[in-house]
C-alpha cells in the first residue's frame, strides 16, 4: 500500500516536473517573442497637452507594429518629475515606456533630489521637435524684434516676458543674453495653456515657448523671433536668431537597464509609427519637425542636453 | 448656426450625445472618476466617428458629469467631482429630512437649466464674453480667489474662527509639492511622491467621503440606513415649480456660472462656490442654508453646469481650453487635424456651432435620464449602512488611486479622512477645508505671477489699479464686512433674547 503510494507520488512528481519544464520552456519562448502582453505608456503631463498628443499620435502605429495593446496612463505632477520617477522605478522589461521631453527632463532634475538621473534611462528615440519662439499679442506695441529690443534697452527691467517654469527661465535667459536685454521674467506654472491667455489679454509684453504653440495660436499671437540657424519652415517670414539654440524635443524612453534587443524592437516599432503618412502630416501641421533616430542617437542627444544645462 | 443645429439633430449625433451622457452619468457619480478622466478615456473611441459627433459625445459626457456628481454629494455627502462640493452643503441635509427625491430632481433640473444657459452663451455671446475674460490676468485671478475665500463666512457655522482655521488647513495642504515660480520642494519631507503635490480629487475624497464612512460605522447601532425614502408620484413637476419659484436666484446663479466658467483655469468648482455664497448673501431668510435649503442645491448645480459649456468659449475663440475636460476635447480635435481657435469659426463653422447645439441637447438628455432614474438612485439611502459603508470605502480607494494611478494618493486620502473625522468632533466643518484645497491652486500661482509682473512696475500698480481689481477688492471687503455685521447682529439679538428670558423669569 505504502509502496504503491510512493510510486504514485513519484508519478505526480514526474508530471509536476514535466509541467514545470513546459512552463519554463514557454517562459523562454515568450522572452523571445517580446512583446506578448500590453505595454504601458506613461504620459507625465496632463491630458490634452503636447506629450499627450504625441502619445495619442503614436499609439495606433505602435500597436500595429508590436502586435499588442499600448495603454496610455497619466502620471502627472512636479513638472513631469512624478511620471519620470515612476518609469525610473518600473521593471526594465520593455513593458513600461514613457514619453520624454528634452530639455525639460534635464532642467527639472538639475541640482534637485528628484530620484532619477536623466542620462541613465534607455532612450528609444526622439520623434519630433520644435524651436524656441518669442511671441507678442497680435496688436502689440512691438511689431518686430527690433522694436522689442529697442524698448527693452530704453527701459531696462520694465518689460515683462512670460515662460513656462524653470525650463522657460533657462531658455529665455539664453535669448536675453544674446540680445543684451534686461526684462522681468514671469514663470507660469501648469503648462503653456496657462500662459497663452496671459499673452492674449496683454498681461505680459511677450511670451516664450516652443514654436509649435506659435503655429497653433498664429491667429491671436505674432512671433517675432525663432531659435535656430535657419528660418523655420513652419513660421516663414519670422526672423531667426542663429545663436539661440533652444529646441524642445519629444521622444520615448524606457527604464534604465532595459535589454538592448527589446529597445531595438521598440525603436523599430517607433520608426514604423512615425513613418506613417498621416502621422507625419499631423506632426508637420502642428508646427513640429519630425525626427527619426536610433537608440544610440537618442542617448547622445540627451547627453548633449545634460552637458548644455549642467553649467 | 442653423446648419449646426441641423447637424446636431441628426440621428448619429443624437445617438453619440446620449452615449456620452450615459457614460458621464457613471463617471460623475463615482467619486474620483472626474469628467477629465472620463473624456480622456473616451478619446480613442472618437476616432471612429466624424469629428463633430466625437466631440459632441465628449461634450455630452462633460455636461452630464456636472450633474451626476451631485448624486453622491446629495445622497452620501461625498461630491462626485470637486464641482459638487457646494451641492452637498444643502443637498445632504435634505436627504436626511426624507427629501431625497426632491434633492435629486432639483439637481437634475438645475443642471439642465445651467447647461441650457451656458450653451446659449456659447452660441450667442461667445465673442463679447471672451473680451471680458481676457481682462482677467494674474492679479485679477488672485482677487477672484480671495473673494471666493470669503465664502468661509457662509460656511463656517457657529464659529468663524474654526472656519478660518479650516480654510487655512486646506490652503496649506494645497501648497505641498513643487512651488510655483522658483520650483522648490515644499513640505515634502524627502518623500518623492509628495513632490507632485497632494491630488485635489484624492484630498477631497478624504475630506468628505472618509469621515462620512467613519461616522456611519460609529452610528451603526443607532441608524440602520441613511434616511427614510418613499417614492412620491408627481414629485418631479412639484420640484420643478419649486425651483422656478425663485427666478432671480436662477438667473443670478446661471450668470455667475457662465461668467466664471469662461475664465480659463477657474472652472466649475469655483463657479459653484461663488454662486452658493451669493445665494446666501442675497436671500432674505438665510437661516435654512446648510440645513437643507433647496436654493443651496440649485445655486450650486445651475452654476457648475452653466460653467461647463462656457468653458468651451475660450477654446473656440482663443484656442485656450477653459477647463481640464475642455483641454481633452481640444486634444481630440487636434488629433483630427482641426485646430481649435478663432480660425475654426472660418474653416469649420458648422462644427463649432453643432458642438454648441450638442451641449444644449446633452443638457436636455441629462434631464430626461436623470429624472427617470431619480427614484431609483435615491434608493441608495435605503441600503443598510453595514453594506453601504464598505461600498463607499471601496469606491473612495479606487477613486483616489485612479486619478493619478498612484497608491500614495490613497494613503493621503485615508490620512486626511481620519484627520477630518477627528476635527469634525471638535466642531470643524469640512467645507472650508475643501474650499482651501480648491482655491489654493488658483490663488497661489496667480499671486506669484502677479508679483513677478510687478517686478517691472510696482506691487501697488499691479494689484490695486484696474477696474476689475478694484471691483473684486470691493466685493471681498463688502463680503467680509457683511459676515462681521450679520454675526454681530445675531450676537446682539441673542444677548437681547437672553436678557429678556432672564428678566421674564
Amino acid at each position: 500500500m505504502i509502496k504503491q503510494r510512493k510510486y504514485q507520488g513519484g508519478r505526480f512528481l514526474a508530471a509536476g516536473l514535466g509541467l514545470l519544464t513546459a512552463v519554463a520552456a514557454f517562459g523562454t519562448a515568450s522572452a523571445e517573442s517580446y512583446p506578448d502582453k500590453p505595454i504601458t505608456f506613461i504620459v507625465p503631463y496632463s491630458p490634452g497637452g503636447g506629450s499627450d498628443q504625441q502619445a495619442r499620435r503614436l499609439q495606433p502605429g505602435l500597436e500595429k507594429a508590436l502586435g499588442v495593446k499600448v495603454r496610455i496612463v497619466y502620471k502627472t505632477g512636479g513638472g513631469g518629475a512624478v511620471g519620470f520617477n515612476e518609469l525610473w522605478g518600473s521593471k526594465p522589461d520593455g513593458y513600461t515606456i514613457s514619453n520624454v521631453v528634452v530639455p525639460n527632463i534635464v532642467i527639472t532634475s538639475k541640482g534637485k533630489d528628484v530620484g532619477f538621473k536623466p542620462s541613465e534611462f534607455s532612450y528609444i528615440g526622439m520623434t519630433a521637435s520644435a524651436l524656441g519662439a518669442l511671441m507678442v499679442p497680435k496688436d502689440s506695441k512691438y511689431k518686430s524684434l527690433k522694436e522689442f529690443v529697442a524698448a527693452a534697452k530704453a527701459n531696462p527691467g520694465k518689460l515683462t516676458v512670460a515662460g513656462v517654469g524653470s525650463t522657460g527661465a533657462a531658455n529665455y535667459a539664453e535669448l536675453a543674453g544674446i540680445l543684451g536685454i534686461d526684462t522681468a521674467y514671469v514663470p507660469v506654472s501648469g503648462g503653456v495653456g496657462k500662459m497663452i491667455p496671459m499673452l492674449q489679454g496683454k498681461h505680459v509684453d511677450a511670451g516664450m515657448t516652443a514654436s509649435s504653440h506659435a503655429v497653433k495660436h498664429a491667429a491671436t499671437l505674432d512671433t517675432i523671433v525663432v531659435a535656430g540657424a535657419e528660418p523655420s519652415e513652419a513660421l516663414p517670414d519670422v526672423p531667426n536668431e542663429p545663436q539661440w539654440t533652444y529646441t524642445t524635443t519629444w521622444g520615448v524612453m524606457a527604464p534604465p537597464g532595459t535589454p538592448a534587443d527589446r529597445v531595438a524592437i521598440l525603436n523599430k516599432a517607433l520608426l514604423e509609427a512615425t513613418a506613417d503618412a498621416k502621422v507625419r502630416e499631423m506632426v508637420v501641421n502642428n508646427g513640429l519637425t519630425p525626427i527619426r533616430q536610433t537608440p544610440a542617437e537618442a542617448k547622445a542627444y540627451v547627453e548633449s542636453a545634460v552637458k548644455k544645462f549642467s553649467q | 448656426m442653423i446648419e449646426g443645429l441641423m447637424q446636431a439633430l441628426t440621428p448619429t449625433y443624437l445617438l453619440w450625445i446620449t452615449v456620452g451622457v450615459t457614460i458621464g452619468m457613471v463617471v460623475g457619480t463615482l467619486p474620483g472618476l472626474t469628467a477629465t478622466m472620463g473624456t480622456a478615456l473616451l478619446v480613442p473611441f472618437t476616432f471612429a466617428l466624424p469629428p463633430g459627433a466625437g466631440v459632441a459625445m465628449l461634450g455630452g459626457l462633460y455636461v452630464c458629469a456636472m450633474f451626476s456628481d451631485a448624486i453622491p454629494a446629495v445622497l452620501v455627502n461625498t461630491p462626485g467631482t470637486p464641482a459638487a462640493m457646494a451641492t452637498a452643503f444643502d443637498g445632504h441635509p435634505m436627504v436626511l429630512q426624507g427629501r431625497g427625491q426632491e434633492a435629486i430632481v432639483a439637481s437634475c433640473f438645475s443642471s439642465a437649466l445651467g447647461t441650457l444657459f451656458g450653451a446659449a452663451c456659447y452660441l450667442l455671446l461667445a465673442w463679447p464674453l471672451i473680451t471680458i475674460a481676457l481682462k482677467f490676468g494674474p492679479p485679477e485671478f488672485f482677487w477672484l480667489g480671495v473673494f471666493a475665500l470669503t465664502i468661509i463666512g457662509s460656511l463656517a457655522g457657529d464659529s468663524v474662527l474654526k472656519g478660518l482655521a479650516g480654510g487655512a488647513i486646506g490652503l496649506l495642504i494645497s501648497s505641498v509639492g513643487i512651488s510655483h515660480g522658483n520650483e522648490l520642494a515644499r513640505f515634502t519631507f524627502g518623500v518623492p511622491e509628495l513632490r507632485g503635490g497632494v491630488s485635489l480629487v484624492a484630498a477631497l475624497i478624504g475630506v468628505f467621503a472618509i469621515p462620512q464612512v467613519l461616522s456611519m460605522v460609529a452610528e451603526l447601532r443607532k441608524k440602520e440606513f441613511i434616511a427614510e425614502y418613499k417614492p412620491k408620484s408627481g414629485e418631479t413637476l412639484k420640484t420643478i415649480s419649486k425651483v422656478l419659484a425663485h427666478p432671480v436666484h436662477v438667473v443670478r446663479s446661471a450668470v455667475i456660472g457662465a461668467l466664471i466658467g469662461i475664465l480659463p483655469g477657474a472652472g466649475s468648482p469655483i463657479a459653484a462656490l461663488v454662486s452658493y455664497n451669493e445665494a446666501v448673501r442675497w436671500s432674505k431668510d438665510k437661516s435654512g442654508y446648510g440645513k437643507g435649503d433647496l436654493r443651496g442645491v440649485t445655486a450650486s448645480e445651475i452654476a457648475n453646469n452653466a460653467a461647463a459649456p462656457a468653458a468651451m468659449i475660450p477654446l473656440v475663440t482663443l484656442g485656450v481650453p477653459g477647463s481640464a475636460p475642455a483641454a481633452v476635447i481640444a486634444g481630440a480635435l487636434m488629433l483630427r487635424g482641426l485646430n481649435p481657435g478663432p480660425e475654426l469659426f472660418q474653416s469649420d463653422g458648422t462644427l463649432v456651432f453643432s458642438f454648441g447645439w450638442s451641449l444644449l441637447i446633452a443638457g436636455i438628455v441629462t434631464f430626461i435620464l436623470g429624472s427617470l432614474f431619480a427614484p431609483l438612485l435615491v434608493r441608495i439611502i435605503r441600503i443598510p449602512l453595514r453594506l453601504l459603508a464598505p461600498l463607499i470605502m471601496l469606491l473612495a480607494v479606487i477613486g483616489a488611486f485612479a486619478i493619478r494611478n498612484n497608491i500614495f494618493d490613497v494613503y493621503i486620502m485615508l490620512g486626511l479622512g481620519v484627520f477630518v473625522f477627528l476635527i469634525r468632533r471638535l466642531g470643524f466643518h469640512p467645507g472650508p477645508i475643501g474650499l482651501g484645497l480648491i482655491l489654493g491652486p488658483i490663488i497661489e500661482p496667480s499671486l506669484v505671477q502677479a508679483l513677478y509682473i510687478s517686478d517691472a512696475t510696482s506691487i501697488g500698480r499691479v494689484f490695486f489699479t484696474g477696474t476689475l481689481n478694484i471691483i473684486l477688492i470691493a466685493l471681498s471687503v463688502l463680503s467680509i464686512s457683511f459676515v462681521v455685521w450679520t454675526r454681530r447682529r445675531e450676537r446682539v439679538q441673542a444677548q437681547a433674547q437672553a436678557q429678556e428670558n432672564a428678566s421674564s423669569l
